[in-house]
């Protein structure tokens, strides 16, 4: 295959079947009240971070408000429901994808995609942020549906074990709490089931990820970010390990091919924090017109982690506790360290993203010590990840700008 | 022989500039002019005016790098951010200088340069002029001084009034009040120049400051916030005979080493 002599994007094969996919996902979603009631499954929204092996074991639906949020991004839909939440008094300041959520319940004709289907349930862990906890208290009393907790600590040293035995304790009676809603029991062999599943998944999303130490990198961050979909939202189905699959043969390929998604790539880049959706491939395209492609990140990443063998409550109540978001500085300065080391990394990119503060509010710091222990060179981007009004295009660039130029006199 | 020449030109918010070097390197010529709002066609026009003034024949420019905000639209054989272009021209005018203070028209950056210009970090305000030369201007305005003026009344300041907002806008306001109760100008401006002193100096803090500390840009022409960064800073500031164009310069430089 020729490589074109000007960079630009290399679409993957999979992306059309990534579409259809989601669109699957989402009309599954928007009708689910129509073909789940006979069948006695309800339907919970969820937090990215939620322990949805044991709702899927249930036979419950689930479906993530924060998905939706991106997806309202990625279609320049946020902002409008995010002033329809405003307008109802929810603070600007408050992440937008709860903005974007929360508009969309109170004006669903502003809501892309059918809008969100309406609860039976709510499920959140606090394990990625605390906005979440409030976000869906406010949603409990819209719907006036019942809200299911689980605490997960925040780790700020060590994993301690008294912090993974009261997350389990919650797990426990979380399933307590899940029979008695749905009139059903949990088998012991069908948590198990889908604990595999999710880590069928997740293993191969770690093979794709890993493919991009190759030199070219197979993959450029916004393939990462779109991709990414199902490994959120499938979580502990076949569905997922199918689609993952797929997608993994074809990043193989392009590997054995020699194949790069920035032909002539001549930095290599890490991300760190969630994508600019209403951006996405613009944005990226700053870089990649220059030989710069993202082969990695540290948010897709947070779907790589696997859940240890054994006693699956354990394996859950470890693995949803310790979270990169839920860790302390250190760590996430390890975490980018590794990265940049083991993908012959050149310079990183954070997104200081309005909305997400856990992830954000200590990005300066972070950047100061990988720069230091790595002498890699890290820029700071002021935005948001579905908030349009935060983006602003001349100092962006500008920054940008200047990081290339950088990275292009350092040869 | 025709002697060739290198163009910087710095399209910014407020002003533009141009500079012009020799093989050398040397300072032939340069000129401000304010943008307006087509800073390409000022530009343009002021490169024509200093090409006359010097007798030079068109192809006797043989290389032009623009930078600064309007850089897309002046055709160059390179467009390079002033970030980059600043951190140059300070090097080769003060190559003791580590770090580089820059207040524009509307940007503050702070750059933590090597030797030899290349920049380690820099740090720059975001979605807020406040503390740069717009917040200045509109505080000149209210004090019905000339901006050129504000440092000159600055030295005359007995005390120095605190101005607590954060907003160029609510500063203004602030300092009406300010006047109507009476507080001498030359206080209110000595308060306004340590008000951009200290929003500087937090951003320089980012990068980490080392000596030797270079201030350019128009607002190191305002010898009052000269003096208030020196003090907050605890240090000399290199100051350049004329900061406007340092980055311009920086551009030039650059355009001398294209092929």
């Amino acid at each position: 295959m020729k490589v074109a002599d000007e960079p630009r994007y290399l679409p993957l094969r999979s992306s059309r079947h990534l579409g259809r996919t989601m669109q699957k996902y989402y009309l599954l979603m928007r009708y689910q009240h129509l073909w789940g009631r006979p069948l006695k499954r309800p339907l919970a929204w969820v937090t990215s971070g939620a322990p949805v092996e044991i709702l899927r074991a249930l036979g419950i639906d689930v479906f993530y408000p924060e998905n939706y949020g991106a997806l309202c991004g990625a279609r320049r839909a946020a902002v409008e429901l995010c002033r329809a939440a405003e307008a109802a008094g929810y603070s600007q300041d408050l992440c937008s994808y709860a903005r974007a959520g929360i508009g969309a319940v109170l004006r669903p004709d502003l809501a892309p995609a059918g809008g969100m289907p309406r609860p039976d349930l709510l499920v959140m862990c606090n394990n990625i942020c605390g906005t979440v906890l409030k976000w869906y208290e406010a949603l409990a009393g819209l719907f006036n549906v019942p809200l299911f907790t689980i605490d997960t600590p925040f780790i700020a040293a060590d994993v301690e074990e008294h912090a993974v035995d009261y997350v389990r304790t919650q797990l426990r009676r979380l399933i307590d709490d899940l029979e008695r809603f749905t009139g059903r029991r949990l088998r012991p062999a069908e948590l198990e089931r889908r604990v595999a599943l999710s880590n069928q998944a997740v293993g191969l999303w770690c093979e794709i990820r890993d493919f991009c130490r190759h030199r070219p990198s197979p993959l450029n961050a916004p393939d990462l970010f779109v991709h990414m979909a199902p490994i959120v939202v499938l979580r502990g189905t076949a569905g997922a390990v199918g689609y993952y699959r797929r997608l993994r043969d074809e990043v193989a390929t392009r590997v054995r091919a020699g194949l790069a998604a920035v032909p002539g790539e001549k930095h290599r880049l890490l991300w760190d924090n969630i994508a600019i959706w209403y951006r996405l491939y613009r944005f990226f395209r700053l870089f990649s017109e220059r030989g710069a492609c993202f082969v990695t990140d540290t948010y897709t990443g947070g779907w790589a982690a696997a859940l240890a063998p054994g006693d699956p409550l354990e394996s859950l109540a470890r693995t949803y506790t310790t979270i990169f978001l839920n860790r302390p500085v250190e760590f996430r300065v390890r975490q980018m360290v590794e990265l940049i080391r083991a993908y012959a990394v050149d310079g990183f990119v954070m997104h200081a993203n309005r909305s997400c503060k856990p992830y954000s509010l200590v990005q300066e710091e972070i950047r100061r010590r990988v720069m230091n222990e790595t002498g890699v060179p890290g820029l700071l981007v002021e935005a948001d990840m579905a908030d349009a009004r935060v983006w602003a295009e001349e100092p962006v660039h500008n920054r940008v700008q200047a990081f290339l130029e950088n990275l292009e006199l350092r040869g | 022989m025709d002697l060739h020449y290198y163009l910087g030109v710095d399209i910014g918010s407020l002003t533009t500039k141009v500079v012009l070097l020799d093989e050398e390197g040397g300072l032939t010529a340069r000129a401000v002019h304010r943008s307006g709002y087509r800073g390409g066609e000022t530009a343009r026009r002021l490169v024509e005016e200093l090409r006359r003034e010097q007798g030079l024949a068109p192809e006797q420019i043989i290389r032009t790098v623009a930078t600064g905000y309007g850089r897309v639209t002046f055709p160059a054989d390179r467009e390079v951010s002033e970030i980059t272009c600043q951190a140059r021209g300070m090097a080769h005018l003060f190559p003791a200088a580590r770090t580089v203070i820059d207040i524009g028209g509307q940007d503050s950056k702070v750059m933590r340069v090597l030797p030899g210009g290349r920049v380690a970090d820099f740090a720059m305000n975001d979605k807020c002029a406040a503390g740069t030369g717009r917040f200045l201007e509109v505080m000149a305005q209210a004090l019905e001084v000339p901006v050129e003026e504000l440092g000159a009344l600055a030295e005359g300041a007995g005390g120095r009034c605190a101005i607590s907002s954060v907003c160029t806008v609510f500063a203004e306001s602030e300092i009406i009040s300010h006047l109507a109760q009476g507080t001498p100008r030359e206080d209110i401006v000595a308060g306004v120049c340590a008000a951009v002193a200290a929003r500087v100096a937090s951003l320089a803090a980012r990068v980490g400051v080392e000596p030797e500390i270079a201030f350019t840009g128009g607002v190191a022409r305002n010898r009052g916030v000269v003096r208030a960064l020196e003090a907050e800073l605890g240090r000399a500031l290199l100051v350049p005979a004329e900061p406007e164009i340092t980055a311009a310069l920086g551009a030039a430089l650059i355009a001398r080493t294209l092929s």
